[in-house]
């Protein structure tokens, strides 16, 4: 009687087993880069990056005491054309309230980049920066583009948007900031990674 | 041989192919280079459980490439995975650490198979060695009924935990939706701006203007109202409710900002040819006709008129009444 038990307990842990091992399989098949910044809440990574059509580079230490907008672009990325009226729109919308947004480019020849953003139009208010060998990338642990990075007045990552943001997301979250909260991580949708 | 010599014996070949694993798993190459080592411990981020060393990406390509670098600056190994976790998370990692939780992963086989073959073991020792099966084997329905209960809180455990974890994240960005639906308290004017600014070709631009409209128009700022009243009044797609906000409040924009009378009646009457029945509409035109020094013998009759209407509101009742007094005592518009 007592062997029964046992082995009625052992297929219970067989059962158990195999629905683990289902749950993780069908985790394998899951967006990667959907984890939670491990960024936010920290200072924000110091980068260097020389402007897409020449004229020196820029640093983040350039844009100390501002609200800083990091977005990674590219024109082979479809959701970051949709995202670019409404990036174009919220910069010129708060460059009079302390607020950059610095734009870029993701895996991507510069030339193609500036090509790209002639056809589409650009803000004045915008830094456009090509981020050589993805360094900038790296450091702040893009999985796929678009993703959107907020930098708050004191430099620490107290936002990020994985998918496409639009103009209310963007205002949004810097109207948080400016109000002194966190706007976190929110995912709008999905991210491209550079074709082959 | 023994039942109990056959049981230790095989408990040790498990013991042995477990020993031979953990060796072959944490003894590296001593071959391999220190790059292409730190490089398969890696995830390449924009790929499916391949290591960066593996990968073609241009991704993984720019990651070994800052390795190298690194490496090249002296950097340990801990150091560079330290660097790319802070960014990444423990998420690219091929094998999870052994600490915190995911220690978890690394000790949940160990235990389940120790568990295992301590079940097997005192299964074995339970089972009689003549192997006839007798009543006295057969589970009792109490017995089969606490398995059935074990096995099934694991399931509904694990499906829970699977839930939790594979759950939706949050949905797609509010869009520009009916701005009435949203909630704008916490949305700056630029915010607003920019979405104007944005989708100025969307049909459902227009609810927005005016939400924007009608926070400058209450602040008195009416050089940033004007433009978008206006836009909603060219649209040609506005609804009636929307056009003739928009034109009264023009009008009322163009005689209280700049005394342009002819202007603003003007605009009135725009609205009134959408709505005869506008009472802003009337109101107002009789206002500016009486404060204008236009025709306050016609701003009395509006007034008059208004104040027929059973639909008035008591508080727009109680102003004109005030007004239609003011007028026929011969008092000045104040």
């Amino acid at each position: 009687m007592r062997g029964q038990a046992l082995k009625w307990t052992a297929w219970g842990l067989v059962g158990a087993t195999v629905a683990l091992a289902v749950v993780l399989a069908s985790r394998f098949g899951g967006d990667p880069g959907l984890v939670d910044s491990p960024l936010l809440g920290k200072p924000a990574p110091e980068f260097e990056m020389e402007y897409l059509d020449g004229g020196g580079t820029l640093a983040l230490g350039d844009l100390e005491g501002e609200i800083v907008i990091l977005n990674f672009f590219a024109s082979w990325c479809p959701e970051c054309r949709k995202e670019h009226d409404d990036f174009v729109a919220t910069a010129d919308a708060f460059a009079a309230e302390g607020v950059t947004v610095v734009q870029a480019t993701y895996q991507e020849d510069p030339e193609a980049s500036s090509r790209y953003l002639d056809q589409e139009g650009r803000s004045d208010a915008i830094h456009y920066v090509h981020d050589a060998g993805s360094r900038t990338a790296i450091a702040y642990g893009v999985f796929g583009i678009p993703e959107t990075f907020f930098i708050d007045e004191s430099g620490t990552v107290v936002g990020k948007i994985i998918g496409e943001s639009d103009a209310l997301t963007l205002g949004a979250a810097i109207d948080a900031i400016r109000r002194g909260e966190s706007p976190g991580q929110e995912v709008t949708g999905n991210t491209q990674q550079a074709p082959d | 041989m023994s039942e109990r010599t056959r049981t230790w014996l095989f408990l040790t070949a498990i013991a042995t192919l477990g020993v031979v694993l953990v060796l072959t798993v944490s003894v590296q190459p001593q071959t391999e280079s220190r790059v292409s080592h730190i490089g398969s411990r890696i995830k390449c981020p924009v790929c499916q459980g391949e290591s960066i060393a593996d990968s073609p990406s241009q991704m993984a390509q720019d990651m070994m490439s800052l390795i190298e670098e690194r490496v090249a600056q002296g950097a340990t190994d801990a150091e560079i995975e330290t660097e790319i976790l802070a960014a990444y998370s423990g998420a690219v990692l091929l094998d999870p650490p052994m600490s915190g939780r995911t220690l978890a992963l690394w000790l949940a086989p160990a235990a389940v198979a120790i568990l295992g073959l301590a079940v097997i073991v005192r299964w074995r020792r339970q089972t009689p060695e003549s192997g006839v099966t007798t009543d006295v084997g057969r589970p009792s329905s109490r017995r089969r009924l606490i398995g059935g209960v074990v096995l099934t809180v694991a399931m509904v455990t694990i499906v829970v935990i699977a839930a939790t974890a594979l759950q939706d994240r949050e949905g797609p960005a509010a869009g520009v939706a009916n701005p009435e639906a949203q909630d704008l308290e916490n949305v700056s004017n630029e915010t607003l701006e920019a979405v104007i600014a944005a989708n100025d070709d969307h049909p459902d631009i227009n609810g927005w203007r005016l939400a924007l409209a009608e926070r400058y128009y209450e602040a008195g700022d009416y050089r940033s109202a004007f433009p978008h009243y206006l836009a909603v009044a060219d649209s040609g797609v506005a609804s009636a409710a929307e056009a003739i906000t928009s034109l009264v409040r023009l009008g009322w924009m163009a005689y209280d900002g700049n005394e342009e009378s002819e202007t603003a009646l003007t605009l009135f009457d725009r609205a009134l040819e959408i709505d005869p029945s506008s009472q802003v509409a009337l109101y107002l035109k009789g206002t500016v006709l009486w404060c204008g020094d236009r025709d306050a013998d016609a701003a009395r009759d509006m007034f008059a008129d208004l104040l027929d209407d059973p639909e008035l509101p008591d508080e727009s009742r109680v102003q004109i009444e005030e007004d239609l007094a003011d007028l026929d005592a011969g008092e000045e518009c104040t």
